[in-house]
């Protein structure tokens, strides 16, 4: 499946010579000398490295994806850091919202959709064949374009995730569900309607329960894909200031198509386009030096 | 949860195809999807079984004679067969304008307040069941028809030469013209729900633009509606069809239960639905009963192939609208 | 101008008939109604839920009727129902683009609209000549086999209607597939399928033909489902058909009872379908 469609990037992206950042395995410095690794330099122009490098957690390697015979992704390279939010960018189409499909499987739930290469968590290859889908998702928390509350109450909203993996007594139940609401700073609205049900809530609600039920699970990813994208201005504000806390615990995965959002909420950036990694760095240098000239063509609206 | 990460590997033998009870719960809906399949081989298997000594007897000649005679054993499908193809005639030839012109009314014309709650009394119609529309038939219908449309239709097409031989005979209120009318009422309701169905699905800015050049809400209808919703409306007619086939109770009820074929449509005749109603628990001797279900069969395949033609053109309309 | 002058005319001639039409199709509903009242309603009283069938000249009730019927619907139903939204459930969530479904598709859609006469038919040959007698438990069957594709159609109609976006939500969170269909698709779907299962109700509910010949009747009270059962439907066609007065106006009684419970399993259906939490 991969060898024959998958065909080497193009040479106009990137700047020549590869990056090999000291942050990296071994196994992965070697891929990087094969294939170009779009990795953000932490240090510009030969500095010495940032204290505290954040950890890698989630590393993609070399991934294409496919709908059927027809190549959405191809040779996608990155990596994301612990305790930090990435944007994934670019116009509508450009497979940001694939990739990020990737990281949970979630592709997996349709026929004919495949993804090649790797993408190590924690080191543990996760698109080899035979992993427990089931228990690797509820590792990873996911959240949605639109809210999708499951038509139950929001106690159960928040618990169903829960009780899948673990079977806790009513008091402990009880504290998992304050604390991730609290988290999802939800719950000062919600505290006394528990058992009312969650399709009541207003989008901006909704969405902050969906979030609410992602982190209830304790995962240690979280996946975003366009959250505010549904919700009004208010809502986004709120969205956004969560991100911003909740990235103190987790490593997250932002798919955006507002620059603002993107500039505003994460520390690293991937720009797409056309099922492409064009450019994978800090998200400051990304706004402000793009090596690219599509990256500047499409973040300063000339394209897109 | 940061221990999970070796666990991951272990589910490595049931991933692919998923956890115990979740392979268990796919093979039980597979076979519950399979037990329909096998209801419909079962109904055919019984049928050509049963129909098998009689087909044996008889041989191709059953379709072809009218004799039905219990007591000599000599039995032939011609007369039922004839009964449910020419009540069924009836039935769509009153039935197919009507419902258009109830779905044009509907779609259309009517104001919109009016619209649900027209669409509800006329599918209430289809969910009354057909015992009622019988004994309505027999106790209302059949006497209003002996006494006034009857002798009005003697006197006037019954004189003309030719087709005057379809309106011969006493006016006895029950009979071919009856039941094919009570179907009429029947399937009115099943085809215009499904041609109002269609003619939503025609995009507003399609009739939109045929009314910005100036055509009125008929030549639309004609020229745009129709066309574009061309198999809908005869997949909506085949369905009504085969509901009017395999109608058996109202029929029973009206039609006089005769296994003569006779010229005039307002003489007694039969249905093989009627006829397996009226005679089959009353049915004995081996050939009688398999002539019955012989008869079963035939019906059985008249419906099949209209239902497998309404569901073909409904597809390709599924298909074409893109759905 | 002529031309014009004619389309309009036209026009109004086929407005005028399209109202003709909508009159005349409503006019029936009126009319089965108001002469199911009229007769019926004599017959509504107590002693038609207290009594048994009578024998001809003599009053009686249609008791005895209506329990067999209430206890074939209700097997029918129970039979019927979970069959029905497992095949459905299989239609709309693991057989999505596959040929072995789109063969069983097509089989539930003929089987949905088959005479229900051949399925008396079917029962008939596989349980009457088995058992070598008449009996309640093949007319549940009978009906049954009308409910499952029903059933079948509108569970998988309905789970269709489930956004995806709401089985990715479940699964995102580790739910095995099997509880996202039980524990979230049937929960959105719920209301919807319910739908489908009053309208299947009330189908059987008047049923006749599939139990001329698998329970035949009984004139007198049975609790024995191995056996004749007494039930509405072929009481009121036996007592139509007969010359009798009391029997007649009994018949009219126990169709205006059928009507009665159809009709409002139709309407409640209907505004379940209409309160339904997810719109398409």
């Amino acid at each position: 499946m991969n060898s024959p469609l998958a065909r080497p990037l193009a040479s106009e992206m990137g700047p020549p010579g590869s990056p090999t950042p000291s942050t990296l395995s071994p196994a992965h410095r070697a891929a990087a000398t094969t294939v170009r690794s779009l990795r953000p330099e932490p240090s510009a122009g030969g500095d010495p490295a940032p204290v505290a490098a954040p950890a890698v957690k989630v590393d993609i390697r070399n991934v294409n994806f496919f709908y059927g015979q027809a190549q959405a992704l191809r040779d996608i390279s990155l990596a994301l850091y612990d305790r930090r939010v990435t944007a994934f960018i670019g116009p509508s189409g450009c497979g940001k919202s694939t990739l990020l499909r990737i990281l949970n499987r979630i592709y997996e739930l349709y026929p004919g959709q495949v993804a090649t290469g790797e993408v190590l968590v924690d080191g543990e290859n996760i698109l080899a064949p035979g992993l427990d889908l089931n228990r690797l998702r509820a590792k990873i928390g996911m959240v949605f374009q639109k809210p999708t509350p499951f038509p139950m109450s929001i106690y159960d909203n928040i618990t169903f995730g829960i009780r899948l993996y673990e079977k806790l007594p009513k008091a402990e139940l009880d504290d998992r569900v304050e604390s991730a609401l609290r988290r999802a700073a939800l719950w000062g609205e919600v505290k006394d309607k528990l058992r009312q049900s969650g399709l009541g809530l207003s989008g901006g609600q909704q969405q902050r329960l969906c979030i609410a039920r992602a982190i209830a699970i304790e995962p240690e990813i979280l996946l975003l894909d366009e959250p505010a994208s549904a919700l009004d201005p208010i809502s986004t504000q709120r969205i956004e200031e969560l991100i911003a806390e909740l990235k103190t615990d987790y490593c997250i995965a932002l798919v955006t198509h507002n620059m603002q959002q993107a500039a505003r909420s994460s520390d690293y950036t991937a720009f797409l386009y056309l099922g492409e990694l064009i450019e994978f760095d800090e998200t400051e240098r990304i706004f402000t030096h793009p090596k690219v000239r599509r990256t500047e063509d499409y973040i300063t609206g000339r394209f897109g | 949860m940061s221990a999970e990460g070796t666990a991951l590997a272990r589910g490595a033998a049931r991933a692919r195809r998923g956890t115990l009870p979740d392979r268990a719960f796919h093979a039980l809906t597979l076979l519950f999807a399979l037990l329909v399949l096998l209801i419909l081989s079962g109904v055919v298997f019984a049928l050509i079984s049963g129909a098998l000594p009689a087909l044996g007897e008889f041989g191709f000649g059953f379709l072809t004679t009218q004799a039905w005679n219990p007591v000599t054993e000599k039995f032939g499908a011609l007369a039922p067969i004839y009964g449910t193809l020419v009540t069924s005639a009836i039935a769509m030839l009153i039935a197919i304008p009507v419902a258009f012109g109830v779905a044009l009314f509907i779609t259309e014309l009517s104001p919109n307040w009016l619209k649900r709650p027209l669409a509800t009394m006329i599918e209430l119609l289809a969910a009354i069941p057909s015992i009622i529309y019988g004994i309505w038939g027999l106790f209302v219908l059949a006497p209003f028809v002996q006494q006034y449309i009857q002798p009005a239709l003697i006197e006037t097409l019954g004189q003309i030469p030719g087709i005057g031989l379809l309106f011969a005979g006493p006016p006895l209120g029950i009979g071919v013209l009856t039941a094919g009318f009570i179907l009429a009422i029947m399937v009115l309701p099943f085809i215009s729900s499904i041609m109002r169905e269609v003619f939503e699905t025609v995009p507003a800015v399609l009739k939109e633009s045929t009314y910005a050049l100036g055509a009125t809400t008929t030549e639309v209808v004609w020229q745009v509606v129709l066309p574009y919703t061309r198999l809908g409306v005869v997949g909506g007619i085949l369905l009504g069809l085969g509901r009017a086939l395999g109608e058996t109770m109202a029929v029973t009820f009206v039609i006089g239960n005769s296994h003569r074929i006779h010229a005039s449509i307002l003489q007694p005749g039969t249905t093989i639905s009627a006829a397996l109603a009226n005679e089959f628990t009353e049915a004995v001797g081996d050939l009688y009963l398999s002539s019955l279900i012989a008869l079963g069969l035939i019906l059985f395949a008249i419906t099949f192939i209209v239902l497998a033609l309404a569901k073909l053109l409904l597809l390709r309309l599924d298909r074409q609208a893109g759905r | 101008m002529q031309l014009y002058t004619r389309r309009r005319l036209t026009h109004w001639l086929v407005m005028v008939l399209s109202v003709v039409a909508t009159a005349f199709g409503l006019l029936w509903l009126v009319l089965v109604l108001s002469t199911l009242v009229i007769n019926g309603v004599g017959a509504i009283g107590p002693s038609l839920f207290t009594q048994m069938t009578p024998p001809p000249g003599s009053s009686g009730g249609l008791l005895n009727a209506i329990a067999g019927s209430l206890a074939m619907t209700a097997i029918a139903t129970l039979v019927g129902t979970p069959t029905g939204i497992l095949a459905g459930t299989y239609l709309a969530e693991y057989a999505r683009g596959n040929w072995f479904g789109e063969v069983v598709r097509f089989v539930n859609d003929i089987l949905l609209s088959a005479p229900s006469i051949i399925i008396g038919l079917f029962v008939y040959e596989v349980m009457v000549i088995r058992m070598g007698h008449f009996s309640a438990w093949a007319g549940a069957m009978a009906l049954a086999i009308i409910v499952i594709p029903v059933v079948v159609r509108t569970t998988e109609d309905m789970l269709r209607l489930v956004p995806g976006a709401l089985r990715e939500a479940a699964a995102a969170l580790g739910a095995p597939k099997w509880k996202v269909i039980v524990m979230i698709a049937y929960r959105a779907a719920i209301q919807g399928m319910l739908t489908g299962v009053l309208l299947a109700v009330a189908r059987i509910s008047g049923e006749t033909a599939p139990l001329l010949f698998t329970v035949l009747n009984n004139q007198f009270w049975s609790t024995n489902l191995n056996a004749p059962m007494a039930n509405l439907p072929v009481v009121i066609f036996q007592f139509a058909m007969s010359p009798y007065a009391d029997w007649q106006s009994l018949a009219w009684g126990g169709a205006l009872l059928i009507t009665a419970a159809i009709l409002l399993l139709n309407i409640t259906a209907r505004m379940l379908a209409a309160w339904s939490s997810f719109k398409p």
